[in-house]
């Protein structure tokens, strides 16, 4: 049965056999270990086909047909410097973390430091990364491709009570090269009790490039700590981006994801929580724009097993044609979990009949004393907005960019840093101006 | 000014103009009453250009220019403003975002610069001031929330900022308290100019007490059928419509 759903391609095997021996930190016995047995879970599991239904709007198949080369090192500076200058937000001047390629890229890093910040990069200290590694708690086919093949990443461990002051920012920079370049990077995160950190990751990536990008994140929150991730995702249009995200979060403490996809041709991002402690709140949030053959699926999972934990997203996708998306939510809450709060929201504007939304929140509710709500909206701009806006003098192209950025700008309204509500309105504008007809 | 021509518009497939004539001269007010569903809505929007409001005969021309043939944007960049009988709500874009974005399109099409922000700052509380609107609201979301009146008041404020040439106000006087209608006709009274005109639609002749108009037209079954000056209105509001010998179907 497995073999119907799932598809092959025995090359990643081999491909992996391959290069095994150069990979990172390769003559480490236990490392090497975990990889081939990562490799291992995943021919067995195979690649999800379009019959899985957590996979029905992204379509894996380009897994199956194509060869992947494990990205090189090969540098072109000015690309780099050019591709960094669009990421790096350099009003904030904390510290900067730069992936080129897959790989850490020290020239324009400054990591973070000082008390009780314990900062280590994959391939400068494989050992740190052993928890996440060996830990196949969150085992996927995709997950066990990224553990066999991963060439690089970030661990960043917070001391109880220390707060930092600046945000770190994370660049995940593609250049351009001639084969399709597997990423697989993974990041650890622990943030320790009462502990306060935003991580700002950027993905950028060449134009006309054809490359898979995927990361794999761990995060785990100890009780009051507050930790906030913000995602860029301005990959070039032919890349395929996807993140997979697992958080634990643990009494008290706050989590919160925001991010924008703008760039590649697919993208997922997967969201997986679950609560490990009671009071804690996790807040999801995103705006995705899309057309011309992009899609973008949103797919998250909370699982609510204890009581008095809240949840909130907050999704909002705007398509113009050709463009392609679809939020799958879906919120569990088990029968020992009263008192939970639980909302999903999630609305699209189609910006012409070429466009298609696919909206699927979904509430499991076993408990009895609960607020849970979902609500999906998929509509078109309002005629009579638009005439308004159109009486007072504005054009049809400024009028539906500021109608659209509006319905956007719900997500990031209530960031509570102006430099980055700015840049992701900045972001958002320059997509609409691109090519929204006038 | 302005000069309409046997006017007909068709809306949802129904003649609602049936051959109007109108003509507006530099420096006139005119007020323009009728019963409900006889087509006053139907001529602003039409004057504006909005969608779905074909015009199937006759000719608008504004200064000499073919109003027809331009988008309503264009039509406020030449200096027509249209005061909505319904106010629309736009969340997410506040008042003061959405009338400097006015503002600037306007300017910019006329070919000037941008107002500078803190000139516009300055103005926009200025006329905020003039109207007796708390300048809070400015910050919020355009219309959002705002009452019935409130919503009228805030029209004028877009009309005191943007400056128009020819201001068209469908029912700017309905939902307004009494002292509220006072501060909108002396907004009104401001825009009086020898080189301006206004077009008010109104059901009532209290508006038009503070507002003296130079001619009042009655608008039924999709013509003008009567015009006169400030006492047709007066004449109007003891007798009624059906008094005056005009019916729905007239
Ligand atoms: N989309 C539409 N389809 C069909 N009929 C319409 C449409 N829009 C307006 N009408 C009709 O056109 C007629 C004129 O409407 P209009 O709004 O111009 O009236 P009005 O004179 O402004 O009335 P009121 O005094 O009530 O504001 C009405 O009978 C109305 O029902
Ligand atoms: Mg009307």
């Amino acid at each position: 049965m497995v073999k119907i759903l799932h598809l092959e391609n025995p090359e990643i095997g081999k491909r992996f056999e391959a290069v095994r021996s150069s990979l990172t930190g390769w003559d480490q016995a236990w490392l090497d270990q975990l990889r081939a047995e990562a490799m291992t879970r995943f021919e067995t599991t195979g690649i999800p086909g379009p019959k899985v239904e957590e996979w029905k709007y992204t379509n894996l198949g380009f897994l199956a047909n194509e060869n992947f080369a494990i990205s090189n090192k090969a540098r072109q500076q000015t690309e780099i410097k050019t591709l960094f200058d669009r990421a790096h937000m350099e009003n904030i001047d904390g510290p900067v973390v730069v992936f080129v390629n897959g790989h850490i890229y020290p020239a324009l890093s400054s990591y973070p430091d000082g008390h009780g910040i314990s900062f280590a990069v994959f391939s400068e200290n494989c050992q740190a990364f052993h928890p996440s590694l060996a830990n196949i708690e969150y085992s996927s086919a995709l997950n066990d491709l990224n553990r066999a093949m991963v060439t690089d990443g970030y661990s960043l461990e917070i001391a109880p009570d220390v707060v930092l002051a600046k945000p770190i920012q994370v660049i995940h920079i593609v250049t351009s090269a001639t084969d399709m370049k597997l990423l697989p990077v993974r990041s650890q995160i622990i943030a320790g009790k009462k502990s306060k950190a935003r991580i700002i990751e950027t993905f950028i990536g060449a134009e006309g490039e054809r490359y898979w990008s995927h990361m794999v994140s761990e995060v785990t929150l100890a009780a009051k700590a507050e930790l906030s991730l913000v995602q860029f995702q301005l990959q070039g249009k032919q890349a395929i981006h996807m993140t997979e995200l697992h958080t634990k979060v643990a009494e008290k403490a706050n989590f919160s994801h925001i991010s924008l996809q703008l760039g590649s041709e697919i993208s997922r991002t997967e969201l997986l929580n679950s609560f490990n402690g009671e009071f804690a709140n996790v807040d999801l949030r995103g705006a995705y724009l899309g057309r011309i053959k992009q899609s973008h699926d949103i797919f998250t999972r909370i699982n609510h097993d204890l009581p008095n934990c809240n949840s909130n997203q907050l999704y909002r996708g705007v398509l113009d044609e050709g463009g392609k998306s679809a939020f799958q939510g879906k919120v569990v809450v088990a029968r020992d979990a009263q008192k939970t709060n639980a909302d999903q929201s999630n609305k699209n504007l189609l910006l012409s009949r070429k466009a298609e939304a696919n909206a699927k929140p979904e509430l499991l509710i076993y408990a009895d004393d609960v607020k849970c709500s979902h609500g999906a909206t998929v509509g078109e701009l309002d005629s009579n907005q638009l005439f308004y806006l159109r009486s007072r003098g504005l054009d049809e192209a400024a009028a539906k960019g500021l109608l659209v950025e509006a319905f956007v700008s719900e997500v990031f309204d209530d960031l509570d840093d102006e430099i980055l509500r700015d840049k992701f309105k900045e972001k958002a504008a320059g997509w609409l101006a691109q090519e929204l007809p006038s | 000014m302005l000069e309409i021509k046997n006017l007909h518009v068709t809306v949802g497939g129904k003649e609602i103009l049936k051959g109007l004539n109108l003509t507006i001269n530099d420096g006139e007010v005119h007020a323009i009453m009728g019963p409900n569903g006889a087509g006053k809505s139907t001529l602003s929007y039409a004057i504006c250009g909005k969608d779905g409001y074909e015009i199937t005969e006759g000719s608008v021309t504004y200064k000499g220019k073919d109003f027809l043939d331009m988008n309503p944007d264009e039509r406020a960049g030449e200096g027509l403003f249209l005061g909505f009988q319904y106010p629309v709500e736009i969340p997410g874009v506040s008042n003061m975002n959405f009338l400097r974005t006015a503002l600037n399109s306007q300017r910019c099409y006329r070919g000037d610069k941008d107002m500078a922000a803190v000139d516009f700052l300055k103005l926009i509380r200025a006329k905020a001031k003039e109207l007796d609107m708390d300048p809070e609201m400015l910050k919020r979301p355009v219309n959002v929330g705002f009452s019935g009146g409130e919503k009228k008041r805030n029209e004028m404020v877009q009309m005191a900022v943007l400056d128009p040439n020819l201001a068209v106000l469908d029912e700017t006087d309905s939902g307004l308290d009494i002292d509220a209608l006072k501060i909108v006709a002396e907004g009104i009274n401001r825009l009086r100019a020898s080189d301006k005109a206004i077009l008010m639609i109104t059901h009532y002749q209290r508006l038009l007490d503070y507002v003296v108009p130079d001619y009042v037209h009655i608008l039924a079954d999709g013509r003008i059928v009567k015009t006169g000056d400030k006492s047709l209105a007066l004449a109007l509001e003891e007798k009624g419509y059906v008094g005056l010998g005009i019916t729905e179907a007239a």
